[in-house]
């Protein structure tokens, strides 16, 4: 029985509720009303307040904590350390390798970077927490640190193997090309950064754990804090309705939460600890800093005979992040030859972590500064140099594309920015005292696909529920679920409500990696179309349906109403509907995973990461792309760069709401520019401490830093991707920008800058 | 009596020893705590409150009063989340004591909508042109916009940038609160 | 921030009284004394809320004279028609301060003793030696991340930037503070660190700012504030000039000029050998930028502020030639 015809249209002109259309964020108008209530923002009888106390050293033991002032300290409930704190058991990572070690200490006897968690106060208020945190004494032994990645002890690292691309014989393709270009491009520790702090609420009722906490993953840290507390993962229940902001960062249970979580337990009331923002900068990894060389060897015309890419990045002392610094490198152009191999080096640092298009940002930067040095070389402008290298299959993979939309990508970029006009000598376009130069970059980020269930439910009053624990940071999770259950339902989108940020609701993976649009719009699809399915069949078979006497083999639901597609027979609301047949709600859960799949796969899913789909997987290389052009104003004087126009012509597939699409694209296109001007953790090479770790200090951009930006998209649906022909957005658009703010500054100036960001005193 | 000095709502004189009747004071590191019985006006109501002097009028309002609406990006001053209106000026909650406020007006984000729930201009424009993504950001991001076109700085979309700038927005909304903005002056101008 | 007891003050004498307790700190806007309190920088047992006190948030401007109430907002005066027609480098060193919400909070009087943004003096928890906070701690600021330090008027006890932009403009223009009981130079009120970092201020216990006078003059009226920086706003400044000019009547050659630097020293910096060198002088491009290069006389790097010393210089001699441009 078909039931239902999906309309695929990847037009813009849809209804504005349909899939497609340019609805408005159905969150809103809670977030602009402050009646959005955001996880910290709970509030529970008897809720205690914990301050930690940080690491003043990169690198040693602590000898001794005088805690004893604290505890006497007003409202003191409890002061942490190491010795004191509640043993956890040790949790398997997120790739659901069980932990190396037995138990788990978030609160650190040996140091290894500053601003570990030594201890933590526990108080009546907020208040009281800060000011007697600052009366705990703590004493190291301290030992030598290795700083950063110039650090005479770093040495060169460790290969990763699992990086190392290679194809044909690059080095000596590279040393027999006419022309050659090697230039080392370096990019610092940077931040994500959110608004909204990290931290998290905690309360146990005997033993059953609710955290209040912002996740970008909310059934990965619930077993995270299973595993710790040794409880039935059913027994953690996380609530995170409303994020400000991750980008990367807020996926896992750290350090901080554990602590707060134990002391909620040793103490038996619920905790609040949120970390304070310099704390922001210290208890969870940023991107880690990167260095990478690129060498090109070309023909006189341009075309790439070979890419020799060696990358290294930073990590901790004890853990490892590796930012795949090749994943760029590998795809964009066509190349017979090639090589990328990459280490990392472990200094003392917390761990880096994800921050937007980890790997594919830094790769970007390499490459795509690399590939303008090549064209200034050749003489040939840097758009027709990106055509002639164009790589019309995956180069790496061997694979067809997907879709790649890149082509269109550079062709309406350069029209709506019109740089066929532009001067190519370094210097030769100004305005008074201000050098202007344009540049230009592509880039690109993989279609990350994972599985997701969703629960779609129809009340008796007519309206729609969808309840899934994957969450909404301002994607627009809430925005096109609506849209995707009220397109597939027929119901008007107002009649929709979706429920997010709950472990108790219906499964979701991770959220990030550009992954959830595609995979929840798919989860979603497939449970209201069961709902669907569901409630004609009802409709069609139950004795007591008006509709049942029609003997059709089909119904149609429309704005909310139940008819025969034909026009004959009875015409009800589904409220109606379900009064007249005497149902309470249909309810319908959907998933997108294979249905031989056991619940121990299940698990594995949604609570690591372990089971995501390679984009390469089959016959297809999956992708999302982009072409950014930039202006900048260079002040000759002041070496001030300021960005004063982008144009970016992404190909991010069919958009759910372009509306939010944009939004978000546009969102990366400025943390890349902060990234390529303002965005640097300086460390204290003294102390490896971060002396930034502020909002003053480490620069986000302001809005009086960025100018109008126009984006346009040029994807088309993609099959191969994901339900409904999206491809990856969030962090898309982000790639490539850097890379082009480099170039458009190499062109004002006739300076060229590798190691970002781009501050004046590299230019005067 | 030429010299006054005041302790929350009481008058007090200045003592010649330099102790005063609350009883504060003292240079230990576990001061005895102090707490002062404050009035508050906020969003056109009085509130009661029993707190310490140290209390941040951020914190009152978030931890104390249950009002959220006004976030906590950076607590020093730095971002602008926690953007509030005392006496129809913007300020930032976060580095304004909660006793210094005593007998100001203060309107936060849940006191902008009309009474019957109707939105600001600046609300609704936010809405319309997606001037948000998060949502963290956009309380202080819609207090300060009111208070800009107010004090007739949304003259043009370069006037709107800079005096916007002291509101970060990590999600990168910027053009569209410059587009909320200069919509939201235009109605109101008109 | 440890706990204190929240007094406030009804009139001046009130507060000069409760200003000499031990222990007391004026609070006005409280955007450094706030600020500073949750840094752990400033521990007050009492704090004396002056922002209540009526009638000290006047600003009278004539031609001769701007007066301004110690305790008028920032943003007040850098709006004040008067002060943008007759001391513009005042409104815009002003308005190109911090945000619009901290200049709202913020007082000028309580603007002129905002303190240093140096990293390590902000962050007593992990950098304990501060000449500033405890003197004869030894500065961790010489040796570390020193891009924002001071060039200009540096000890060996102490880099710290002064981080303001009004009062740059004010010593430019001979401005006096008041302090009740004598009146001085805005110039002589701060301090350079010498080998007492600690002491910032020419203020004694119990003096209270009650107002800033900015004599008038042509130069004052034709005047600027240039502030350069890594961001477009809501930042310190990199450098930053505050230059009046007065011409002739040949419209080119220098009668009167005022120079001040901000961003670049240990205080509100005025560069008299840059004044010097081109009063008598015709406005010339390559005469301004050589004697711009004066006013580096003196200066001390400490290796990633390097920078400065070439771009200060340059952002004089570029408010000097804007000046010259609007003849």
């Amino acid at each position: 029985m078909t039931v239902h015809d999906m309309k695929h249209a990847a037009s813009d002109s849809a209804r504005l509720e349909a899939v497609g259309g340019r609805l408005s964020r159905v969150d809103g108008p809670a977030k602009i009303t402050g009646a959005a209530k955001y996880a910290l923002e709970q509030q529970l009888e008897g809720l205690t307040h914990a301050v930690l106390v940080g690491a003043t050293i990169a690198a040693g033991k602590v000898s001794a904590i005088d805690s004893r002032a604290a505890e006497t300290a007003p409202g003191v409930l409890a002061v942490l350390t190491p010795d004191t704190i509640m043993e956890l058991k040790g949790a398997s990572d997120w790739l659901g390798n069980p932990s190396p070690q037995p138990t788990y200490n978030p609160l650190a006897r040996e140091v290894t970077y500053s601003g570990q968690h030594i201890a933590a106060v526990v108080a009546e208020t907020f208040e009281q927490a800060v000011a007697a945190a600052a009366l705990v004494k703590v004493w190291y032994d301290e030992t030598p640190a290795i700083v950063d990645l110039s650090d005479g002890k770093a040495g060169d690292g460790i290969p990763i193997d699992a990086m190392t691309k290679e194809w044909g014989d690059a080095e000596a393709a590279f040393a027999a090309a006419p022309v050659r270009i090697c230039a080392a491009y370096n990019t610092p520790r940077e931040f994500q950064a959110a608004m909204e702090p990290h931290g998290l609420i905690a309360r146990w009722e005997g033993d059953a754990l609710t955290i209040w906490e912002p996740s970008q993953w909310l059934d990965g840290m619930a077993r995270t804090y299973a595993e710790w507390f040794g409880v039935p993962f059913e027994n953690v229940r996380l609530v995170s309705p409303y994020i400000g902001g991750g980008f990367g960062s807020k996926a896992l249970a750290l350090a901080h939460s554990a602590v707060a979580a134990a002391a909620a337990k040793m103490l038996g009331r619920p905790v609040k600890l949120v970390l304070n923002r310099p704390q922001n900068f210290t208890s969870y990894g940023g991107r880690a800093a990167t260095r990478q060389t690129v060498a090109i060897g070309a023909d006189r015309d341009g075309r790439i005979q070979s890419i020799v890419h060696r990358g290294v990045n930073e990590t901790a002392v004890d853990g490892m992040w590796v930012e795949p610094l090749g994943s760029v490198t590998s795809i964009m152009y066509a190349t017979p030859n090639f090589s990328s191999k990459q280490n990392v080096v472990r200094v003392n640092t917390v761990v880096p972590g994800a921050k937007r298009a980890p790997g594919e940002n830094p790769s970007a930067f390499g490459i795509e500064c690399a590939i303008d040095e090549l064209a200034h070389e050749l003489g040939i402008d840097p758009l027709e140099m990106r055509l002639i290298n164009y790589a019309e299959q995956d180069p790496h993979a061997k694979k067809a594309w997907s879709t790649r939309q890149l082509r269109e990508a550079f062709a309406a970029g350069a029209e709506a920015f019109g740089w066929a006009k532009r001067s190519p000598q370094p210097r030769s376009m100004r305005d008074g005292r201000q050098l202007i130069g344009w540049g230009m970059a592509a880039g690109t980020y993989p279609v990350r696909r994972a599985h997701g269930e969703a629960v779609v439910k129809l009340l008796a009053d007519g309206s729609v529920v969808v309840e899934s624990s994957s969450i909404d940071m301002g994607q627009g999770t809430y925005t096109i679920l609506a849209q995707t259950a009220a397109e597939t339902l027929g119901v008007p989108v107002e009649n929709v409500s979706v429920k997010l940020g709950d472990s108790h609701f219906a499964r979701a993976g991770v959220t990030g990696g550009s992954r959830l649009a595609g995979v929840m719009t798919g989860a979603v699809y497939k449970a209201a179309g069961q709902a669907l399915d569901e409630l004609i069949g009802l409709a069609l078979s139950d004795p007591r349906s008006p509709f049942q006497k029609l003997q059709a083999n089909t119904l149609q639901v429309r704005d909310g109403r139940i008819a025969s597609s034909r026009g004959e027979g009875p015409e009800l609301s589904i409220a109606e509907f379900m009064a007249a047949v005497g149902r309470e709600q249909i309810e319908a859960k959907g998933d997108t995973l294979p249905a031989s799949t056991t619940a121990e796969e299940r698990y594995a899913n949604y609570t690591t990461i372990a089971k995501s789909i390679p984009h390469t997987e089959g016959d297809w290389s999956r992708h999302s792309w982009c072409a950014h052009f930039v202006e900048v104003r260079v002040d000759e004087d002041f070496g001030t760069v300021r960005v004063s126009r982008v144009v970016s012509a992404l190909d991010s597939g069919r958009l759910y709401n372009p509306k939010l699409a944009e939004s978000q694209w546009k969102g990366g296109i400025i943390m890349g520019i902060g990234q390529a001007l303002l965005e640097e953790g300086i460390v204290d090479r003294r102390h490896g401490r971060i002396v930034n770790g502020n909002f003053a200090d480490y620069m986000l951009p302001t809005n009086a830093d960025i100018p109008d930006i126009q984006t346009i998209s040029v994807g088309i649906p993609d099959p191969h991707s994901s339900a409904l022909g999206g491809k990856g957005v969030g962090e898309l658009a982000i790639v490539g920008i850097a890379p082009a703010i480099a170039n458009a500054v190499f062109h004002a100036t006739g300076k060229r800058v590798r190691d970002l960001p781009i501050t004046l005193e590299k230019l005067i | 009596m030429t010299s006054q000095i005041h302790t929350g709502q009481t008058i007090i004189d200045p003592p010649e020893d330099g102790h005063f009747r609350n009883g504060a004071g003292s240079n230990g590191l576990a001061p005895s705590p102090t707490t002062l019985s404050l009035h508050l006006t906020i969003n056109g109501r009085d509130h009661a409150l029993e707190i310490e002097p140290r209390v941040t009028l951020l914190d009152a309002l978030r931890d104390r009063l249950h009002l959220t609406g006004t976030k906590k990006g950076c607590d020093q001053g730095q971002c602008g989340a926690c953007t509030v209106h005392v006496d129809g000026e913007r300020v930032l909650a976060c580095l304004t004591l909660a006793a210094q406020v005593e007998g100001r007006e203060i309107t936060t984000i849940e006191g902008l909508a009309g009474e019957d729930g109707t939105l600001n201009a600046v609300q609704a424009a936010f809405l319309e042109h997606d001037a948000f993504q998060c949502g963290y950001c956009t309380p202080g991001q819609i207090m300060s916009a009111v208070a800009c076109i107010r004090e007739g700085h949304a003259g043009s979309d370069e006037e709107i940038r800079e005096y916007m700038a002291g509101n970060l927005c990590r999600c990168g909304a910027y053009p569209n609160i410059v587009a909320a903005v200069r919509q939201a002056a235009q109605e109101l101008r008109s | 921030m440890r706990d204190f007891s929240y007094l406030r003050a009804d009139s001046i004498e009130a507060a000069r009284n409760a200003a000499a307790l031990p222990g007391a700190m004026l609070l006005a806007g409280g955007t450094t004394l706030i600020d500073l309190a949750k840094c752990g920088v400033a521990e007050p047992s009492t704090v004396i809320d002056i922002s209540h006190i009526e009638g000290l948030n006047a600003v009278d401007v004539t031609a001769d004279r701007a007066v301004i109430g110690a305790l008028a907002r920032m943003s007040h005066v850098a709006d004040n028609p008067q002060v943008r027609n007759l001391f513009p480098a005042v409104s815009e060193a002003l308005w190109q301060a911090a945000s619009a919400q901290l200049r709202n909070m913020a007082t000028v009087g309580g603007n002129l003793m905002q303190r240093t943004r140096c990293p390590y003096f902000r962050d007593p928890a992990n950098f304990p030696a501060c000449n500033k906070r405890a003197p004869g701690s030894g500065c961790s600021a010489i040796g570390g991340v020193t891009r924002g330090h001071a060039v200009l008027g540096v000890s060996e006890a102490c880099i710290a930037t002064y981080p303001g932009d009004l009062a740059v403009a004010l010593v430019a223009f001979d401005a006096e503070v008041d302090l009740g009981e004598r009146k001085l130079k805005v110039e002589d009120f701060f301090l350079a660190p010498g080998a007492t970092a600690e002491q910032e201020h020419d203020i004694r216990p119990g003096e209270v700012i009650t107002a800033i006078e900015i004599p008038g003059s042509a130069a004052a009226r034709r005047s600027t504030y240039l502030k350069v920086r890594d961001r477009q706003s809501y930042e310190f400044a990199a450098a930053s000039a505050a230059v009046g000019l007065e011409l002739e009547s040949d419209g080119r050659t220098v009668r009167d000029i005022r120079v001040a630097l901000g961003g670049v020293a240990t205080k509100p910096w005025r560069v008299r050998a840059v004044e010097d060198a081109l009063r008598g002088k015709a406005l010339d491009e390559a005469i301004v930028r050589e004697a711009s290069e004066l006013a580096m006389e003196g200066a001390v790097d400490h290796g990633a502020n390097h920078y400065k010393i070439a771009l200060a210089p340059r952002v004089i001699a570029r408010a000097i030639l804007k000046l010259g441009e609007t003849a």
